[in-house]
């Protein structure tokens, strides 16, 4: 056939949103389900569509917390994994605190960080942070380990040194254990940015999300969702989209 | 694995190193550096906060404890009744699969302001919360679990004339049973923190009421209390699963 492979797939995607569409709209009707439950859609978007400033500050704010929260823990992860990898003896002291740093609610560390950084920016890119790296972390961890022993003693025979075992055996072979965390961690940094944007702040989706619960207005709540899905399912698909890139070995499973 | 695994008590004397140079540093930072409470307040005074208001604390914990078990069993009983009528009726997994993902491509935190209009502030809002962040993640897992099925293995208990049913008892369910308890013991820590977070956004008491009280005044020792509390619980919580998961799976 003559059209693209990836403008079919689009197509599919945009035929599947227009399908869940009708059938939200029609069942809403059909059913006659109590606006206070499930607003029709075309009244969420007309919503949407009165105030759009609102929404698209606030997505673009959420979106610059959720990326800068996600970049910073996915590398951190990463090489903290490579360092647990390398030093057993720093694992074993410090990965028993990572384990038990993530016990710590998001919400009571998110009052310490907003109370240490301000209600900026940057406060809300650490809580974003502090859900990413752990998952990372751990992935790489597990991913280093599970290289096969004798391609690592045929490259040593070769008289490969130790960062060359990494950057061509080790981390390459990590890689599509590192990207299930990443994948992970996409949808973790939003829920950090979200959440922290709860201590108070004047922009993002969390705050939209907040000020519509105060005012009881449901029509409100349903559109900071469907933004903050928008974001989500964007977020995860680019990260989706950058794996298939990547770990182009494995793209076909 | 390429070295030789150290004696683990030597790993536990290092997890134990780790934690008391923790301990020492925070101390020492916070008494040296004259930190005030609001920065962070020394572990011992921690400690001292965490005695004194025990009543408080015990109570909090005893609240949301009671708000993420029953949501974590709510959330299991949905994934795995999902995970199982898909496996049985595969004509379901075109139409709940999609819903399902639909649902969670929003974090799961975004709809506790809505979840607290249509639940109200009490208990049941934290226990719709808690069940809807572990349903998917136990329906996802217990799927993954139900399709590792040997193929050939199927086939051998068919040409026996054993039942769908039958096959999913006596094969799959324990086949599954592996990944669906790693999905379980994942989510135990989750479902603490969702009724956590959901508390905080309004609630009769719990943790996160506690935790967002103490906030407002400004009450940092107790904070820093009430999450060693909240961590202490979700330990114990993710504990206890763990346990009972190399209980049940003796065979691994």
């Amino acid at each position: 056939m003559a059209i693209p492979d990836s403008l079919r797939k689009l197509i599919r995607l945009l035929l599947g949103l227009a399908i869940a569409a009708v059938i939200w709209e029609g069942a809403v009707l059909l059913f006659g389900i109590r606006p206070y439950y499930l607003p029709r859609l075309s009244t969420i978007l007309m919503a949407m569509a009165a105030t759009p400033r609102a929404y698209v500050d606030g997505f673009l704010r959420t979106l610059a917390e959720t990326l800068i929260g996600f970049a910073s823990g996915g590398a951190f992860g990463v090489l903290m994994g490579v360092v647990f990898f390398r030093v057993r003896a720093l694992r074993e002291m410090i990965f028993p605190i990572f384990v038990v740093s993530q016990t710590i609610p998001v919400i009571a560390f998110g009052a310490l960080v907003v109370l240490w950084f301000g209600n900026t920016l940057l406060a809300k890119a650490i809580i974003a942070f502090y859900l990413t790296f752990f998952p990372v972390t751990v992935n790489t961890l597990l991913g280093l380990e599970a290289v096969d022993p004798k391609q690592v003693a045929l490259m040593r025979s070769f008289g490969a040194s130790s960062r060359q075992l990494l950057l061509r055996l080790q981390l390459p072979t990590a890689l599509p254990q590192i990207f299930v965390a990443l994948r992970l961690a996409a949808s973790l940094s939003l829920v950090g940015a979200i959440v922290g944007e709860w201590f108070g702040d004047t922009t993002g989706l969390g705050v939209l999300l907040l000020q519509a619960m105060f005012t009881e207005n449901v029509v409100a709540i349903w559109a900071a969702l469907l933004a903050a899905a928008l974001l989500g399912t964007g977020f995860y698909a680019a990260v989706a989209a950058v794996e298939r890139r990547l770990v182009f070995w494995n793209a076909e499973q | 694995m390429s070295r030789a695994l150290a004696s683990p008590s030597l790993a536990v004397q290092r997890g134990i190193l780790g934690a008391v140079l923790l301990v020492a540093c925070w101390e020492g930072a916070a008494r040296g550096l004259h930190l005030p409470a609001y920065v962070l307040p020394a572990v011992s005074d921690i400690l001292v906060g965490l005695w004194s208001k025990r009543a408080i604390l015990v109570d909090a914990a005893g609240y949301t404890l009671l708000e993420a078990l029953v949501g974590y069993g709510l959330g299991c009983l949905i994934g795995i009744g999902l995970a199982v009528a898909i496996a049985l009726v595969p004509a379901l997994r075109s139409a709940i699969l999609p819903l399902a993902t639909a649902i969670n491509s929003v974090p799961v935190v975004g709809y506790s302001p809505l979840i607290l209009l249509w639940f109200g502030i009490g208990v049941s809002s934290k226990i719709v919360m808690v069940a809807m962040a572990v349903s998917f993640t136990v329906l996802l897992s217990m799927l993954a679990g139900l399709d590792r099925v040997d193929r050939r293995a199927v086939d051998l208990m068919k040409s026996f004339g054993a039942s769908r049913f039958g096959v999913l008892w006596r094969l799959r369910l324990p086949t599954a049973l592996p990944l669906l308890l790693a999905g379980m013991r994942v989510s135990t820590v989750r479902s603490v923190i969702v009724a956590i977070v959901t508390e905080m956004l309004g609630a009769h008491g719990g943790l996160g009421w506690v935790i967002y009280q103490a906030v407002l005044q400004i009450d940092f020792v107790q904070v820093w209390a009430a999450i060693f509390v909240a961590s202490a619980a979700s330990l114990a919580f993710f504990g206890l699963i763990g346990f009972l998961e190399r209980k049940i799976l003796f065979w691994t």
